[in-house]
Protein backbone atom coordinates (compact mmCIF):
# COMPACT_ATOMS: atom_id res chain seq x y z
CA UNK A 1 0.00 0.00 0.00
CA UNK A 2 1.08 3.33 -0.66
CA UNK A 3 2.08 5.96 1.51
CA UNK A 4 -0.95 8.37 0.03
CA UNK A 5 -2.92 6.33 0.46
CA UNK A 6 -2.31 5.54 4.22
CA UNK A 7 -2.98 9.35 4.80
CA UNK A 8 -6.05 9.35 3.44
CA UNK A 9 -7.76 6.29 5.19
CA UNK A 10 -6.39 7.92 8.24
CA UNK A 11 -8.12 11.33 7.32
CA UNK A 12 -11.48 9.26 6.62
CA UNK A 13 -11.29 7.64 9.86
CA UNK A 14 -10.80 11.18 11.57
CA UNK A 15 -14.10 12.24 9.47
CA UNK A 16 -15.86 9.99 10.69
CA UNK A 17 -14.94 10.25 13.86
CA UNK A 18 -15.76 13.87 13.39
CA UNK A 19 -19.14 13.78 14.06
CA UNK A 20 -19.10 12.57 17.11
CA UNK A 21 -17.09 14.53 18.47
CA UNK A 22 -18.90 17.41 17.58
CA UNK A 23 -21.71 16.41 19.19
CA UNK A 24 -20.05 15.36 22.67
CA UNK A 25 -18.62 18.85 22.59
CA UNK A 26 -21.48 21.01 22.68
CA UNK A 27 -25.16 19.71 23.06
CA UNK A 28 -26.49 21.82 20.04
CA UNK A 29 -30.36 22.79 21.51
CA UNK A 30 -30.85 24.26 17.83
CA UNK A 31 -31.71 21.58 15.52
CA UNK A 32 -35.34 20.41 16.91
CA UNK A 33 -36.44 24.79 17.97
CA UNK A 34 -36.85 26.09 14.40
CA UNK A 35 -40.01 24.58 13.75
CA UNK A 36 -41.08 24.55 17.20
CA UNK A 37 -40.70 28.86 17.43
CA UNK A 38 -43.45 28.84 14.96
CA UNK A 39 -46.09 27.11 16.94
CA UNK A 40 -44.47 29.06 20.35
CA UNK A 41 -44.25 32.35 18.35
CA UNK A 42 -48.03 33.01 18.55
CA UNK A 43 -49.27 31.75 21.38
CA UNK A 44 -46.58 34.44 23.29
CA UNK A 45 -48.61 37.39 22.13
CA UNK A 46 -50.17 38.95 24.91
CA UNK A 47 -52.16 41.84 22.71
CA UNK A 48 -53.55 42.20 19.38
CA UNK A 49 -50.76 42.88 17.92
CA UNK A 50 -49.87 39.78 15.56
CA UNK A 51 -46.69 38.18 14.38
CA UNK A 52 -48.54 37.92 11.28
CA UNK A 53 -48.98 41.04 10.39
CA UNK A 54 -46.28 43.11 12.00
CA UNK A 55 -43.16 42.35 11.05
CA UNK A 56 -41.09 43.96 14.02
CA UNK A 57 -42.93 41.66 16.37
CA UNK A 58 -42.21 38.78 14.84
CA UNK A 59 -38.65 39.65 14.32
CA UNK A 60 -38.97 39.93 18.13
CA UNK A 61 -40.39 36.68 18.48
CA UNK A 62 -37.65 34.94 16.86
CA UNK A 63 -35.19 36.54 18.52
CA UNK A 64 -37.18 35.87 22.47
CA UNK A 65 -36.95 32.19 20.44
CA UNK A 66 -33.61 32.26 19.76
CA UNK A 67 -32.47 33.40 23.18
CA UNK A 68 -34.61 31.05 25.13
CA UNK A 69 -33.89 28.19 23.37
CA UNK A 70 -30.11 28.73 25.11
CA UNK A 71 -31.52 28.73 28.52
CA UNK A 72 -32.47 25.64 30.72
CA UNK A 73 -35.65 24.35 31.44
CA UNK A 74 -35.43 24.45 35.43
CA UNK A 75 -38.19 21.31 35.47
CA UNK A 76 -36.81 19.46 33.27
CA UNK A 77 -34.14 17.27 31.94
CA UNK A 78 -31.61 18.98 29.18
CA UNK A 79 -34.61 20.83 27.67
CA UNK A 80 -34.59 24.30 26.57
CA UNK A 81 -37.21 26.26 28.08
CA UNK A 82 -38.50 26.65 24.29
CA UNK A 83 -38.98 22.75 24.00
CA UNK A 84 -40.84 22.30 27.23
CA UNK A 85 -44.52 22.80 28.37
CA UNK A 86 -43.79 23.60 31.65
CA UNK A 87 -45.39 27.01 33.06
CA UNK A 88 -42.38 27.99 34.53
CA UNK A 89 -40.85 27.74 30.93
CA UNK A 90 -43.67 29.15 29.60
CA UNK A 91 -43.13 32.41 31.67
CA UNK A 92 -39.10 32.52 31.56
CA UNK A 93 -39.58 32.72 27.27
CA UNK A 94 -42.21 35.72 28.41
CA UNK A 95 -39.43 36.92 30.75
CA UNK A 96 -37.01 36.91 27.84
CA UNK A 97 -39.32 38.80 25.20
CA UNK A 98 -40.53 41.35 27.94
CA UNK A 99 -36.62 42.21 28.46
CA UNK A 100 -35.74 42.15 24.62
CA UNK A 101 -38.57 44.61 24.10
CA UNK A 102 -37.57 46.76 26.44
CA UNK A 103 -34.07 47.19 24.79
CA UNK A 104 -32.07 44.49 26.95
CA UNK A 105 -29.56 42.55 24.49
CA UNK A 106 -28.91 38.73 24.41
CA UNK A 107 -26.37 38.60 26.89
CA UNK A 108 -27.73 40.95 29.33
CA UNK A 109 -30.65 38.48 29.26
CA UNK A 110 -28.85 35.24 29.72
CA UNK A 111 -26.25 37.44 32.15
CA UNK A 112 -29.56 37.86 34.47
CA UNK A 113 -30.27 34.23 34.53
CA UNK A 114 -26.80 33.35 35.42
CA UNK A 115 -27.03 35.54 38.22
CA UNK A 116 -30.39 33.97 39.28
CA UNK A 117 -30.06 30.62 38.38
CA UNK A 118 -26.35 30.16 37.96
CA UNK A 119 -24.13 29.35 35.39
CA UNK A 120 -26.38 25.39 35.06
CA UNK A 121 -28.95 27.83 33.52
CA UNK A 122 -26.92 28.15 30.16
CA UNK A 123 -27.36 25.20 27.80
CA UNK A 124 -24.34 26.46 26.30
CA UNK A 125 -21.33 26.70 28.88
CA UNK A 126 -19.12 29.45 28.27
CA UNK A 127 -15.95 28.70 26.85
CA UNK A 128 -14.06 29.81 29.52
CA UNK A 129 -12.39 28.72 32.70
CA UNK A 130 -12.76 24.58 33.00
CA UNK A 131 -15.18 24.63 30.93
CA UNK A 132 -12.59 24.96 28.23
CA UNK A 133 -12.05 21.29 28.52
CA UNK A 134 -15.30 20.41 27.01
CA UNK A 135 -14.46 22.64 24.19
CA UNK A 136 -11.21 21.36 23.83
CA UNK A 137 -10.97 18.08 24.75
CA UNK A 138 -12.76 16.84 21.48
CA UNK A 139 -10.25 18.64 19.82
CA UNK A 140 -7.17 17.28 21.22
CA UNK A 141 -8.73 13.35 21.48
CA UNK A 142 -9.81 13.50 17.91
CA UNK A 143 -5.98 14.77 16.56
CA UNK A 144 -4.65 12.27 18.61
CA UNK A 145 -6.73 9.40 17.34
CA UNK A 146 -5.75 10.79 13.85
CA UNK A 147 -1.89 9.96 15.19
CA UNK A 148 -3.34 6.48 15.99
CA UNK A 149 -5.08 5.26 12.87
CA UNK A 150 -2.00 6.72 10.69
CA UNK A 151 0.38 4.81 12.68
CA UNK A 152 -1.82 1.30 12.78
CA UNK A 153 -2.61 1.76 8.86
CA UNK A 154 1.21 2.59 8.36
CA UNK A 155 2.24 -0.71 10.22
CA UNK A 156 -0.81 -2.28 8.74
CA UNK A 157 0.30 -1.32 5.29
CA UNK A 158 3.79 -2.37 5.87
CA UNK A 159 2.56 -6.30 6.62
CA UNK A 160 2.94 -9.15 4.66
CA UNK A 161 0.74 -10.28 2.31
CA UNK A 162 -0.52 -12.90 4.42
CA UNK A 163 -1.46 -9.86 7.20
CA UNK A 164 1.50 -10.13 9.33
CA UNK A 165 4.09 -7.52 9.57
CA UNK A 166 6.85 -8.46 7.72
CA UNK A 167 9.50 -7.70 10.45
CA UNK A 168 7.70 -9.54 12.84
CA UNK A 169 7.93 -13.47 12.36
CA UNK A 170 4.18 -14.96 13.41
CA UNK A 171 3.55 -15.91 16.83
CA UNK A 172 1.73 -18.96 16.77
CA UNK A 173 1.99 -21.50 20.09
CA UNK A 174 3.82 -24.68 20.00
CA UNK A 175 0.32 -26.69 19.80
CA UNK A 176 -0.59 -24.65 16.45
CA UNK A 177 2.79 -24.34 14.94
CA UNK A 178 2.57 -28.71 15.13
CA UNK A 179 -0.85 -28.43 13.90
CA UNK A 180 0.73 -26.33 10.86
CA UNK A 181 3.42 -28.10 10.39
CA UNK A 182 1.33 -31.40 9.79
CA UNK A 183 -0.92 -29.76 7.58
CA UNK A 184 2.11 -28.18 5.36
CA UNK A 185 3.98 -32.30 5.10
CA UNK A 186 -0.10 -33.74 3.90
CA UNK A 187 -0.58 -31.23 1.31
CA UNK B 1 7.15 5.67 20.33
CA UNK B 2 8.05 2.80 21.86
CA UNK B 3 5.20 0.67 24.29
CA UNK B 4 7.16 0.61 27.14
CA UNK B 5 7.88 4.19 26.99
CA UNK B 6 4.05 5.26 26.97
CA UNK B 7 3.38 2.42 29.63
CA UNK B 8 3.69 5.33 32.21
CA UNK B 9 0.71 7.21 31.08
CA UNK B 10 -1.79 4.63 31.21
CA UNK B 11 -2.00 4.99 35.69
CA UNK B 12 -1.98 9.02 35.02
CA UNK B 13 -5.11 8.63 32.51
CA UNK B 14 -6.69 7.16 35.77
CA UNK B 15 -6.23 10.60 37.91
CA UNK B 16 -8.81 12.44 36.50
CA UNK B 17 -11.54 9.48 37.00
CA UNK B 18 -10.49 9.21 40.51
CA UNK B 19 -10.17 13.28 41.22
CA UNK B 20 -13.92 13.29 39.51
CA UNK B 21 -15.28 10.54 41.76
CA UNK B 22 -13.38 12.21 44.90
CA UNK B 23 -15.35 15.55 43.90
CA UNK B 24 -18.19 13.73 43.41
CA UNK B 25 -18.64 11.50 46.54
CA UNK B 26 -17.49 14.17 48.83
CA UNK B 27 -20.20 16.53 47.95
CA UNK B 28 -24.02 17.22 49.48
CA UNK B 29 -25.84 16.34 46.74
CA UNK B 30 -28.75 17.97 48.51
CA UNK B 31 -27.64 21.11 47.94
CA UNK B 32 -28.56 22.59 45.42
CA UNK B 33 -25.24 25.38 44.52
CA UNK B 34 -27.24 28.82 44.47
CA UNK B 35 -25.85 32.36 43.11
CA UNK B 36 -28.53 34.16 45.30
CA UNK B 37 -27.00 33.65 48.97
CA UNK B 38 -24.79 36.86 49.46
CA UNK B 39 -26.45 39.00 46.91
CA UNK B 40 -29.04 41.82 47.59
CA UNK B 41 -32.56 40.12 47.43
CA UNK B 42 -34.15 41.51 43.93
CA UNK B 43 -37.52 43.57 44.48
CA UNK B 44 -41.09 42.85 44.45
CA UNK B 45 -44.53 44.65 45.04
CA UNK B 46 -46.86 41.29 45.42
CA UNK B 47 -50.85 41.27 46.51
CA UNK B 48 -51.74 39.38 49.41
CA UNK B 49 -54.86 37.64 49.59
CA UNK B 50 -56.77 40.28 51.34
CA UNK B 51 -56.08 42.64 48.42
CA UNK B 52 -52.81 44.67 50.25
CA UNK B 53 -49.83 45.62 48.66
CA UNK B 54 -46.74 43.95 49.73
CA UNK B 55 -43.15 45.42 48.85
CA UNK B 56 -39.50 43.82 50.23
CA UNK B 57 -38.70 48.06 50.73
CA UNK B 58 -41.72 47.81 53.31
CA UNK B 59 -39.79 45.56 55.50
CA UNK B 60 -36.11 46.67 55.63
CA UNK B 61 -34.44 46.55 58.89
CA UNK B 62 -36.51 43.67 59.48
CA UNK B 63 -35.49 39.81 58.95
CA UNK B 64 -37.49 38.25 55.66
CA UNK B 65 -38.34 34.84 55.64
CA UNK B 66 -39.97 34.25 52.11
CA UNK B 67 -41.30 30.97 51.56
CA UNK B 68 -42.57 29.82 47.87
CA UNK B 69 -45.20 27.26 48.46
CA UNK B 70 -48.37 25.34 46.63
CA UNK B 71 -50.78 23.82 48.34
CA UNK B 72 -50.40 20.89 46.33
CA UNK B 73 -46.67 20.37 46.91
CA UNK B 74 -46.00 17.03 49.76
CA UNK B 75 -43.07 18.48 50.94
CA UNK B 76 -44.60 22.21 51.93
CA UNK B 77 -47.04 20.08 54.49
CA UNK B 78 -43.58 18.86 56.14
CA UNK B 79 -42.46 21.70 56.52
CA UNK B 80 -45.09 24.02 57.44
CA UNK B 81 -45.35 22.97 61.07
CA UNK B 82 -42.03 24.46 61.31
CA UNK B 83 -43.37 27.74 59.69
CA UNK B 84 -46.04 28.04 62.01
CA UNK B 85 -43.65 27.30 65.04
CA UNK B 86 -41.58 30.04 63.42
CA UNK B 87 -44.59 32.87 63.50
CA UNK B 88 -45.04 31.99 67.05
CA UNK B 89 -40.95 32.38 67.77
CA UNK B 90 -40.71 35.87 66.78
CA UNK B 91 -42.74 39.24 66.62
CA UNK B 92 -43.40 40.82 63.17
CA UNK B 93 -41.43 43.87 64.14
CA UNK B 94 -38.35 41.50 64.06
CA UNK B 95 -38.92 38.76 61.67
CA UNK B 96 -41.33 38.53 59.10
CA UNK B 97 -42.28 35.49 57.54
CA UNK B 98 -44.19 36.10 53.90
CA UNK B 99 -45.71 33.59 52.11
CA UNK B 100 -45.57 33.06 48.30
CA UNK B 101 -47.89 31.23 46.59
CA UNK B 102 -46.32 29.30 43.83
CA UNK B 103 -48.24 28.27 40.76
CA UNK B 104 -51.29 27.61 42.40
CA UNK B 105 -54.62 29.82 43.16
CA UNK B 106 -56.00 31.54 46.22
CA UNK B 107 -58.63 29.59 46.94
CA UNK B 108 -56.30 26.50 46.81
CA UNK B 109 -53.97 28.29 49.07
CA UNK B 110 -56.60 29.48 51.56
CA UNK B 111 -57.87 26.02 52.19
CA UNK B 112 -54.55 24.80 52.77
CA UNK B 113 -54.06 27.50 55.52
CA UNK B 114 -57.51 26.73 56.84
CA UNK B 115 -56.40 22.93 57.16
CA UNK B 116 -53.28 23.35 58.19
CA UNK B 117 -53.41 26.36 60.20
CA UNK B 118 -51.07 29.28 59.61
CA UNK B 119 -51.91 33.36 59.96
CA UNK B 120 -48.89 35.13 58.80
CA UNK B 121 -48.71 37.30 55.41
CA UNK B 122 -49.09 35.06 52.10
CA UNK B 123 -49.08 36.38 49.17
CA UNK B 124 -50.05 35.49 45.40
CA UNK B 125 -47.45 35.42 42.05
CA UNK B 126 -49.51 35.33 39.32
CA UNK B 127 -47.08 35.10 36.36
CA UNK B 128 -44.32 33.76 38.44
CA UNK B 129 -42.60 36.72 37.70
CA UNK B 130 -41.46 37.07 41.20
CA UNK B 131 -40.45 33.08 41.15
CA UNK B 132 -38.18 33.71 38.56
CA UNK B 133 -36.46 36.71 39.83
CA UNK B 134 -35.37 34.49 42.87
CA UNK B 135 -34.53 31.66 40.75
CA UNK B 136 -37.04 29.44 42.05
CA UNK B 137 -36.77 25.95 40.73
CA UNK B 138 -40.02 24.43 42.53
CA UNK B 139 -41.45 24.47 45.76
CA UNK B 140 -40.45 24.73 48.44
CA UNK B 141 -37.86 27.15 48.70
CA UNK B 142 -37.18 29.71 51.07
CA UNK B 143 -35.15 32.56 51.13
CA UNK B 144 -33.75 34.22 54.80
CA UNK B 145 -32.85 38.03 53.85
CA UNK B 146 -31.05 39.88 55.91
CA UNK B 147 -32.26 42.89 57.46
CA UNK B 148 -29.60 44.57 55.53
CA UNK B 149 -31.66 42.88 52.32
CA UNK B 150 -28.66 40.60 51.41
CA UNK B 151 -30.01 37.38 51.05
CA UNK B 152 -27.77 34.41 53.49
CA UNK B 153 -29.25 31.38 52.28
CA UNK B 154 -31.34 29.66 49.41
CA UNK B 155 -32.83 26.96 51.00
CA UNK B 156 -34.52 24.52 48.77
CA UNK B 157 -36.73 22.00 49.89
CA UNK B 158 -38.44 21.72 53.21
CA UNK B 159 -36.78 23.71 55.98
CA UNK B 160 -36.15 22.21 59.70
CA UNK B 161 -36.59 24.26 62.38
CA UNK B 162 -32.83 23.51 63.71
CA UNK B 163 -32.03 25.41 59.88
CA UNK B 164 -34.95 28.10 60.91
CA UNK B 165 -33.53 29.45 64.56
CA UNK B 166 -29.91 29.62 63.42
CA UNK B 167 -30.61 31.42 60.28
CA UNK B 168 -33.03 34.02 62.37
CA UNK B 169 -30.48 33.83 65.45
CA UNK B 170 -27.49 34.97 63.22
CA UNK B 171 -29.10 37.17 61.21
CA UNK B 172 -31.24 39.03 63.95
CA UNK B 173 -27.58 38.98 65.96
CA UNK B 174 -25.00 40.63 63.61
CA UNK B 175 -26.25 43.86 62.93
CA UNK B 176 -27.94 44.33 65.99
CA UNK B 177 -24.51 43.55 67.68
CA UNK B 178 -23.39 47.21 67.24
CA UNK B 179 -26.80 48.82 67.60
CA UNK B 180 -27.82 47.77 70.35
CA UNK B 181 -26.72 44.88 73.18
CA UNK B 182 -29.79 44.66 74.51
CA UNK B 183 -33.21 42.44 73.44
CA UNK B 184 -31.87 40.52 70.63
CA UNK B 185 -33.94 37.86 69.50
CA UNK B 186 -33.81 33.94 70.09
CA UNK B 187 -35.83 30.71 70.11
CA UNK B 188 -37.12 30.30 73.94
Amino acid sequence: MSRALVWVLALLVTLVAWPGAMTAQEAEPEAATPALQEVEAPAEQADDRSALTDPAEAELDALAAEVASGLRCPVCRNQSIVESNADLSREMHAVVRDRLAAGETPAEIEAYFVSRYGEWILLRPQARGINLLVYGLPLVVLVLGFFVARNRLRKWASAGDDGVAADRPADLGPEDEQWLRDALRES
Amino acid sequence: MKKTQLRWLLPLAALPVLWLLYWGMGRDTYVLPSPMAGLQAPAFELITFEGDTVQLADLEGKVVILNFWASWCIPCRQEHPVLVQTERTWDDSEVVLLGVVYQDSRANAERFLAQYGGDWTHVLDPSQRTAIDYGVYGVPETFFVGTDGTISLKKVGPVTWDLVQYQVDSLLAAPRAAASAAGTGGAP
